[in-house]
């Protein structure tokens, strides 16, 4: 039965793996020069690489005494509070209500849930200004429904209740993943004991995963750190900073760029994500914990929700109306009008002229063509360097293996908008890259570190579903650890590779922030041009683009679908 | 091949130089001096030729250059011109952080960070050329023979046509502080300027203003009252206009407004009566430039009366020169605004605000008159 591998086989598995010490270096460097520019940047006090900087703490003085930040500060507390207070009571009662219940059409409404994952929240918040704006295609039918205009998208409040909103599926994943992994059995004896669905819901089922919506509270109080489209396009008009708008602002504060000052206000983002971050793993862990010890994984029967199924369709398409349906409209409707407002009949001012200038710009051409290969092609190769840092790790419980992991936690922590920064500097004065930075390698290997995490957990959820008796089969048969991987572990997660890659596009075409600081004629993606084509004042292009956008995500979404891949793991 | 071609260029250059007097055939003019140039002006063509292209990094719009662009490549065949198009920080972060890295740079920096592009030249960035045109350009618009102003852009207030009534269009700062100050409620959250801390043009009109105006700080505390909403850029305060969400724009590049009430009908503009900025996007050649001689080609283009009818005409910029008519031209606007034209000089006094502590101290003044907004 066994044939004894040939060694030259063997050695060939070599060449197409790199070996396990070259990936952990490459891994760490990647992570850590960035990070390391921005910590040592900002303890100088002038551009690192201006001839006069000396060392000091004079940026963090300057920030500490400067009332702005404490503002933002302030401001970037209550939206990160609001996210969570909102998101994890309707993320929870929407997991239960997909999960738990009978409510008609569930299979049609499951992928709408996670539009707002994927949809570039600069989208959504130029999305919101033309629809529920002042002005806004919506606030001109209410004012003229009920006479004024009762909402303003433009106060904190509105900003945190969007943000909130858009932040319901991150908890709805979790929770209702953690739902799905209980049996129905308890609930059901509750309904038989008279208790009414919403009884049910509050005393048993919520209380049951308790850790995943902890877990999830956490991880969406820790986004809110992070939001810097809702507060740059919404927050402008009456001036509410958040963090990541303070430091976007400091670039033109003293006239002429101060790199020490954003470099010092990225080490305090860090300073609070950080901590979040490990919390969060901290919770991860504990979570699994407590759901292994909850009851066989039984029959889950439907809960009857009789009348109430009328709620909870109302209230599902309330949500998906308000964070979905409004700003997306108003986008499409945007790009096709050549303008709008009060006093504006717009079956009058119907234009194709926006998409006509797109197509005619080649920066901006070049900006749709590389948000696209950034999607596919560098999608791709992320998913490939994933895996081979996956791989790395993959069944090697040491001291290496639990270095990777923290390192994939520490991208996450920094926002992408500074990250961009940072990998600038490394092209900059890194000679061997320089050539690069003009080309869209810069924004891929930018776009690849950001989101290691999320691409790490993706290859990691299929890499555990390998069976170890499988690769230890293999070894015992004399395959080399890169044999095994190549011919054994790859072939068998295959899948989920796929899987990743799709997911992977998705989040890169609808990255924004990363890309900001790497814009150059060559690096154009379209996220990066919404952020800089708004700082222009050019909505016509911004509202083509979005769409062009919208419809590339949309693309995504639906391949996804029609082969059945999981968007969630 | 592409090297042939090249030489072949050249060649085909140098004889033409040559010949060019003989002759005068209007194809082969093209390699001799422009009348009233030097007559060793060939041979910077000739070389410019061999160069064969120009990098430029610029703050201007990509449509309103292209124009440009064409006529020059149609003008100077064999050379072509490679224009960025970026914002003005990243136009002064680039440059500045190319200069350290040592790596590749541009060959000509144009900026309407008036400001930033003296910064530059005063820390020795710019090349020295005196252009043959220099003596056609007024005195405020040239700086040391290396920096040069090259449009000649009114500041104005911009307003909604549909829902502004006429008696309201204010004509001057006086009528414009007047107006928000006696009609404060209409107002309140309908009037939108640059954001000073986010737009360092906006900083800059904001501090000329300061300089020009003597009733400047009441101008500005009649602002403050009516809770005005800010943004970063020309764009985004039209818009907002455009659509009514706002009434009134304060300090908006006439070029963009002009260009922008083409589009919109609902957007109208005021040059005001008692005092008008007029902003100039600055143009120098870099002294690393790898191709000067098709940089001087290019700034002398830009400068000559050629170039600022493309300018006036088609980019709807602006320009400079006396001797180029049209309605937001220097010379149009001398007609109608005659002394009440006040040009940001291109020299050192745009330096003094980008002194930190000046800045900060400015800023907090200006955030102070503003202290109704939050």
């Amino acid at each position: 039965m066994t044939t004894p591998v040939p060694s030259l086989a063997a050695a060939s598995g070599w060449r197409f793996f790199p070996t396990r010490g070259l990936v952990i270096a490459l891994t760490a460097i990647t992570v850590l020069v960035p990070l390391g520019l921005i910590f040592y940047q900002s303890l100088l006090n002038a551009p690192f690489f201006d001839s006069q900087a000396s060392p000091g703490l004079a940026a963090y003085a300057f920030i500490f005494d400067d009332p702005d930040f404490w503002d933002a500060t302030k401001n970037s507390l209550i939206i990160a509070g609001s996210m969570a207070l909102i998101a994890v009571p309707l993320g929870g009662a929407l997991a239960f209500i997909m999960a738990r219940t009978d409510l008609p059409g569930r299979r049609w409404i499951e992928p709408l849930l996670l539009v707002p994952v994927f949809v570039s929240p600069m989208v959504l918040s130029f999305g919101y200004v033309v629809a529920a704006g002042p002005v806004g295609f919506y606030s001109i039918w209410a004012s003229q429904l009920f006479g004024t205009v009762p909402w303003n998208v433009y106060s904190l409040p509105s900003i945190a209740i969007i943000a909130g909103l858009t932040h319901v599926p991150h908890v709805y994943l979790y929770s209702s993943a953690a739902l799905k992994s209980l049996g129905s059995d308890i609930e059901e004896a509750a309904r038989m004991s008279g208790a009414g669905p919403l009884r049910v819901a509050l005393d048993v089922s919520l209380p049951m995963i308790t850790p995943a919506l902890l877990y999830s509270g956490v991880l969406v109080f820790f986004l809110g750190f992070e939001i810097f489209a809702l507060a740059l396009v919404l927050g402008d008009p009456e001036g509410h900073l958040v963090l990541a708008t303070y430091l976007f602002k400091l670039t033109n504060k003293l006239g002429t760029p101060s790199y020490h000052l954003m470099a010092a206000v990225a080490v305090c983002i860090i300073g609070i994500t950080f901590p979040l971050v490990m919390l969060q793993r901290l919770l991860m862990k504990n979570a699994s914990r407590f759901v292994a010890v909850k009851g066989k994984a039984g029959r889950q029967r439907p809960l009857a929700l009789g009348p109430w199924r009328w709620l909870a369709i109302g209230l599902i398409g309330l949500w998906l109306f308000v964070s979905v349906f409004v700003p997306l409209s108003g986008v499409a409707l945007r790009s096709f009008v050549t303008y709008w407002g009060e006093g504006i009949q717009l079956s009058e001012v119907l234009t194709l002229e926006h998409f006509r200038t797109v197509f005619g710009q080649p920066a901006l051409m070049r900006g749709i063509f590389n948000t696209i290969a950034i999607g596919v092609i560098g999608g791709l190769l992320s998913v490939v360097c994933y895996a081979a840092i996956g791989l790395a790790m993959h069944r090697r419980n040491d001291r290496w293996s639990r270095f990777i992991d923290y390192l994939a936690l520490v991208p996450r922590a920094v926002p992408g908008l500074l990250a961009g920064l940072a990998f600038l500097w490394v092209f900059l004065f890194f000679p061997p890259l320089a050539p690069l930075r003009t080309t869209i390698f810069a924004v891929w290997l930018a776009y690849t570190v950001v989101w290691l995490a999320y691409g790490m957990r993706l290859i990691q959820s299929s890499l555990l579903q390998v069976g170890p008796e499988l690769e230890e089969a293999a070894r015992s048969v004399g395959a080399s650890a890169a044999r095994t991987s190549r011919d054994v572990t790859l072939p068998l997660i295959r899948h989920g590779l796929l899987a990743s890659w799709l997911l992977v596009f998705m989040i890169f075409e609808r990255e924004y922030s990363t890309g900001v600081y790497l814009l150059n004629p060559g690096t154009e993606v379209i996220g990066s041009l919404l952020v800089s084509l708004w700082a222009t004042g050019g909505a016509d292009m911004v509202a083509a683009l979005s769409l062009i956008n919208v419809v590339l995500v949309g693309c995504g979404l639906a391949i996804a679908l029609r082969f059945g891949v999981k968007l969630h793991d | 091949m592409q090297r042939w071609i090249r030489t072949l260029t050249a060649t085909v250059a140098v004889t033409a130089a040559a010949l060019a007097p003989v002759l005068a055939t209007p194809a082969l003019a093209q390699a001799q001096a422009p009348a009233g140039y030097p007559a060793d002006y060939a041979n910077l063509i000739v070389a410019a030729r061999k160069e064969g292209k120009v990098i430029v990094y610029g703050a201007t719009d990509t449509n309103a250059v292209n124009p440009l662009i064409k006529d020059f490549e149609a003008l100077y065949p064999g050379v072509r011109v490679e224009y960025n198009d970026m914002n003005t920080t990243e136009l002064y972060n680039r440059v500045v952080s190319e200069k350290a890295a040592g790596g590749t740079s541009a060959d000509v920096l144009w900026s309407s960070a008036m400001d930033l592009q003296i910064k530059l030249v005063n820390d020795g960035l710019a090349l020295a050329y005196k252009s043959p045109e220099t003596p056609k350009l007024p005195d405020w618009s040239v700086w040391k023979g290396e920096a040069y102003g090259v449009t000649y852009e009114p500041i104005v207030f911009v307003y909604n046509k549909r829902l502004l009534k006429p008696d309201e269009i204010p004509h001057s700062h006086a009528d414009f502080a007047r107006l928000l100050r006696e009609k404060g409620d209409r107002f309140k959250g309908k009037v939108t300027s640059y954001d000073i801390e986010k737009s360092g043009v906006g900083f800059m009109l904001i501090t000329q203003d300061s300089k020009v105006n003597p009733a400047f700080w009441d101008l500005a505390k009649a602002v403050g009252g009516v809770s005005p909403r800010f943004q970063s850029s020309s764009g985004t305060m039209m818009e907002r206009i455009g659509s009514g969400e706002n009434l009134l724009g304060y300090n908006v590049f006439g070029s963009y407004a002009m260009l922008r009430a083409k589009k919109d009908p609902g957007i109208g503009w005021v040059v005001p009566t008692d005092y008008v900025l007029i902003m100039s996007r600055v143009m120098f050649i870099a002294k690393t430039a790898r191709n000067p001689n098709a940089a001087k080609l290019w700034l002398d283009y830009i400068l000559s009366k050629r170039g600022q009818t493309i300018i006036a005409n088609q980019s709807e910029l602006g320009s400079v020169r006396a001797d180029v008519e049209g309605e937001l031209t220097a010379a149009g606007l001398a007609k109608t605004h005659g002394n009440a034209l006040k040009p940001i000089p291109v020299g050192p006094s745009l330096l003094a605000f980008l002194d930190q502590n000046k800045r900060l101290e400015f800023i907090k003044q200006w955030q102070q008159a503003m202290g109704a907004r939050k």
